[in-house]
């Protein structure tokens, strides 16, 4: 394999796994914006969300027999939409039981309060997952139900290959991106959460209802989480319940690269991230190339990113508003 | 609750009630007589009559209390002097009813549970659930009682002294015992006690009354503190189980006092912390005498701390000379991105995908044990005629760090970059225009909390034997940050009792061990939502937590002025 193809197969990787974090970046992004809170359970929004679609194909008598364009057009959509009923029904419990009481309190309690949630998510998922009658436990990996035309599935571009979890993925990328830029831009909602953003306090005098617009946004975020939560599984074809943790530290750290509370910036960060992670395992020399280094890289990147533009690659805000 | 009974009916009942209040403690007073289960098993078998078991004799402190409370008012007024007005003793007496029946109400629910149903609950245990049930109800009907005002009394100083010193030999007693406990029903009964007779300490105003004496006596509480905490080893009659768990609560509260620093004095929120502990652990490791260690020096112990200090706080100057400017939330994400890239970089330091420093995530095992100046912290030595095993010797040295910890964090507290720390904390802006240099301060505690860590983990490393980095994950550094917030932030005494709950909880209520960190998760999401401040509450974190709340303001003030005027004799009059 040369070097170019090389080059053209990373990126491919890189593009797919990018669009995952970009996925689940937005939920980040968009909550940051309106009330300046790192969701930090954003990550177990977006394993609820595997787990709710799991949950939905489980209720559907575990169809396997289906055939390709079936399975795409039909048993896909309603495990996605099993999967973001889901995250959006756990992601607005959570923002009015355990952040919106806390809404003017100092920063660091809403903070503490999103790990509590965190660990409470992965926990609740662990214990009693398997509870239900007939469902798996949780305590290890689930095997992701397989969808016949992407699961395994891959075709040959020139000298690099393809997989199909990937052109999902970028497909549910491209395709959640166009609607959000519509929601946002579009409709009154999205006007809302702007002016919310902007400022709070004349959005409310305007009429805006601010509760219904930070709802609104957590439920955007989950949504999209939950989607990336179905790619996931069908990416590495199964689920557990500590799936969020790393995604969800990965997909804040896109988030901060594209400029946080700039929802084009995540979409951005999350496939340079992407990109970024898989050249780093080709092209870094020697041992710190090896594949156990992949997410140091990530890490590092983010540091770099802190230090040298803190307002992240489209951000033009002032960072520290604190 | 207020509404239910009206103030002119509780005036109009006041002597039926207290008598009926009365009655119900001599019931519950009187159960402890007679058996409370059939049957042997459960709790520290109360089948006996005439025979309390020692869970029965603590439990009857709490109505002999109420008994007390209830009955000494009845000599009147003019006899109980300056008290009548100084002791809450209504209150008070409903608080201890409360206690008391909910005690009993976790030991019958155990001796149900331990000997499969409450028919096994015999008629001392039903005794005592109706007598405290009826003291409750009878409390109900008495009038409340204004405040308590027992901090306005004025003591002789030897009696502040006495009650301390007091206070410390009974609280040394409370955890021998409580460690000798290792059934779950008895540990949580215990508990359920303690939890009560705190309570009721408060509420007839003795805790604030202490608060002042041990403002009074700084020394004398620190000394003692010590000196009891120093003793401890020679109740255990040489078992050394006890103390291991004991001196890894110690390591435990050593790094959270670290962590307190960075936290509860500057604000800073750091969720890697845990990564610091695991620098000092490796550095203490591979400079060790293990056939395992990689790196070809063998430096003294005394060396080795000091080593694996300094390789902790520079990682700490690395990780937040970058990250302290942008500061605010960005820090939290940073700092746990860097005890990730720890915990991956120790893994793979193993030979193949890096160098090999730590042998990968197998770690570094066969840490021999320390010897300081000849004493072997390995070996079990006899003193006093009590043999004091090898955790109990870590648990000495343990306690060593931590009073110097202590010592270093009260005179930081009160001293000028205390001050800074706590300025930044509370509006950072503000704090640099007056001439606090920000980012310098915001560093020095980053890297001396850092230190502070790498310390305690260079002693854990020997204690443990072994290093590997799954030991240092993620959420440690949320349990020590639980221990903080638990316990209150930037308070030495909450860390400690934090760091205690959330190690000794685990030990002790083994059944519930796989819930353990679904609870933690809930009572992280409560405590923000309820007690943000903490279990014992620093005065102006609590104000910065209630902001609107304009009572506990001038609350607060006015004790601040009365428990603080020691620290400013000369301005006496000085008005807020």
């Amino acid at each position: 394999m040369d070097l170019l193809d090389l080059f053209l197969q990373q990126l491919i990787n890189g593009l797919s796994l990018g669009s995952l974090y970009a996925l689940i970046a937005v939920g980040y992004t968009v909550v940051y914006g309106i009330v300046q809170l790192i969701n930090f359970a954003h990550g177990e929004i977006f394993m609820i969300g595997a787990f709710g679609a799991y949950a939905t194909w489980m209720l559907m008598g575990q169809p396997t027999d289906w055939n390709a364009p079936m399975s795409i057009l039909v048993l896909l959509p309603v495990l996605i939409i099993g999967g973001v009923a889901a995250s959006v029904t756990v992601a607005l419990l959570t923002e009015r039981y355990a952040y919106r009481p806390l809404r003017n309190a100092p920063r660091l309690a809403p903070l503490i309060s999103a790990i509590g949630v965190s660990v409470f998510l992965q926990e609740a998922v662990r214990l009693f997952y398997g509870e239900i009658p007939g469902f798996p436990t949780a305590k290890s990996a689930i095997p992701f139900p397989s969808i016949p035309g992407i699961s395994g599935s891959a075709f040959q571009f020139g000298g690099v290959t393809v997989q199909m979890t990937a052109v999902f993925t970028v497909g549910a990328l491209a395709v959640c991106t166009v609607f959000l830029w519509f929601f946002v831009n579009r409709t009154k909602t999205g006007r809302a959460m702007i002016a919310t953003s902007q400022d709070p306090d004349t959005a409310r005098l305007m009429g805006i209802n601010v509760d219904k617009v930070i709802m609104a946004a957590f439920a955007v975020g989950a949504a999209l989480a939950a989607i990336a939560g179905v790619a996931h599984g069908l990416r590495y074809s199964n689920i557990d319940f500590r799936m969020g943790f790393l995604a969800g530290l990965k997909a804040f750290t896109a988030a901060v690269l594209g400029g946080i509370g700039n929802i084009n910036g995540a979409v951005v960060g999350g496939l340079v991230l992407g990109v970024v992670e898989a050249m780093a395992t080709t092209f870094i020399p020697g041992q710190f190339g090896s594949a156990a280094w992949k997410d140091v890289w990530a890490f590092v990147l983010l540091i770099l990113v802190l230090v040298f533009r803190p307002q992240g690659l489209l951000g033009a805000k002032v960072v520290d508003r604190a | 609750m207020r509404a239910i009974i009206s103030d002119e009916t509780k005036v109009r009942l006041r002597y039926p009630a207290r008598a009926v209040g009365i009655l119900g403690a001599v019931l519950m007073i009187a159960s402890i007589m007679m058996p409370w289960a059939y049957g042997h098993e459960a709790l520290d078998d109360m089948g006996f009559y005439g025979a309390p078991s020692p869970l029965q004799v603590f439990f009857v402190i709490l109505p002999v209390i109420v008994l007390l409370l209830l009955a000494a008012p009845l000599v009147g007024k003019p006899r109980l002097g300056k008290f009548a007005r100084a002791l809450a003793w209504n209150t008070s007496a409903k608080t201890a009813s409360i206690a008391a029946t909910a005690t009993v109400a976790v030991a019958l629910i155990d001796i149900a549970i331990e000997l499969e149903g409450l028919v096994n609950v015999e008629v001392g245990g039903w005794l005592a659930l109706v007598g405290g049930i009826v003291a409750i109800a009878a409390t109900l009907f008495l009038p409340d009682s204004p405040e308590p005002t027992l901090d306005r009394m004025k003591s002789p100083n030897w009696l502040q002294i006495l009650a301390i010193v007091v206070l410390m030999g009974m609280l040394l007693f409370t955890a021998a015992f409580a460690l000798s406990l290792d059934k779950a029903g008895q540990f949580l009964m215990f508990a359920a006690f303690l939890v009560g007779v705190v309570l009721v300490l408060r509420q007839v105003g003795v805790f604030a009354w202490l608060g002042l004496a041990a403002a009074n006596n700084n020394r004398v509480l620190v000394l003692s503190a010590f000196i009891v905490a120093f003793a401890f080893p020679f109740t255990q009659n040489g078992s050394d189980a006890n103390m291991s768990i004991a001196s890894q609560v110690l390591i435990f509260a050593a790094a959270a006092l670290g962590l307190n620093i960075v936290v509860g004095l500057v604000g800073l929120l750091d969720l890697g912390y845990i990564a610091f502990l695991g620098a000092g652990a490796f550095t203490a490791a591979v400079l060790s005498d293990s056939a395992f260690a990689t790196v070809n020096f063998k430096p003294p112990f005394i060396i080795t701390v000091l080593i694996a200090g300094v390789v902790s706080s520079l990682l700490g100057l690395l990780i937040g000379a970058p990250t302290l400017r942008v500061s605010g939330d960005y820090l939290a994400i940073v700092t746990l991105a860097f005890g990730e890239i720890f915990r991956i970089t120790m893994n793979n330091l193993d030979g193949t995908d890096g160098p090999n420093l730590t042998n990968g995530p197998n770690g570094i095992p066969g840490i021999p044990d320390l010897n300081i100046f000849g004493y072997d912290l390995g070996a079990v030595h006899d003193i006093l005629g009590i043999e004091i095993g090898r955790f109990a010797n870590y648990y000495w040295l343990m306690l060593i760090v931590i009073a110097v910890i202590i010592v270093v964090f009260m005179n930081l507290n009160y001293s000028r970059i205390g001050r800074g720390w706590v300025a930044i904390r509370e509006d950072e802006l503000a704090a640099e225009a007056m001439g606090v240099n920000a980012f310098a301060l915001k560093l020095l505690a980053f890297a001396g909390g850092a230190f502070l860590a790498g310390v305690a983990g260079s002693v854990k490393a020997h204690m443990d034997t072994s290093v590997t980095p799954d030991q240092y994950v993620f959420l440690e550094s949320a349990f020590l940050l639980a221990a903080v917030v638990l316990g209150g932030m930037g308070t030495v005494m909450g860390v400690l009792i934090g760091a205690t709950i959330l190690k000794l909880l685990p030990e002790k209520l083994r059944f519930f061990s796989d819930y353990r960190l679904l609870v933690f998760g809930l009572l992280m999401v409560f405590m923000m939502r309820f007690r943000p401040e903490g279990i014992i509450a620093d005065e102006r974190r609590q104000l910065e937590f209630h902001a609107e709340d304009e009572e506990l303001a001038e609350e607060l003030e006015e004790e601040l002025i009365t428990h603080h005027g020691h620290l400013n004799p000369e301005r006496k009059g000085f008005d807020l």
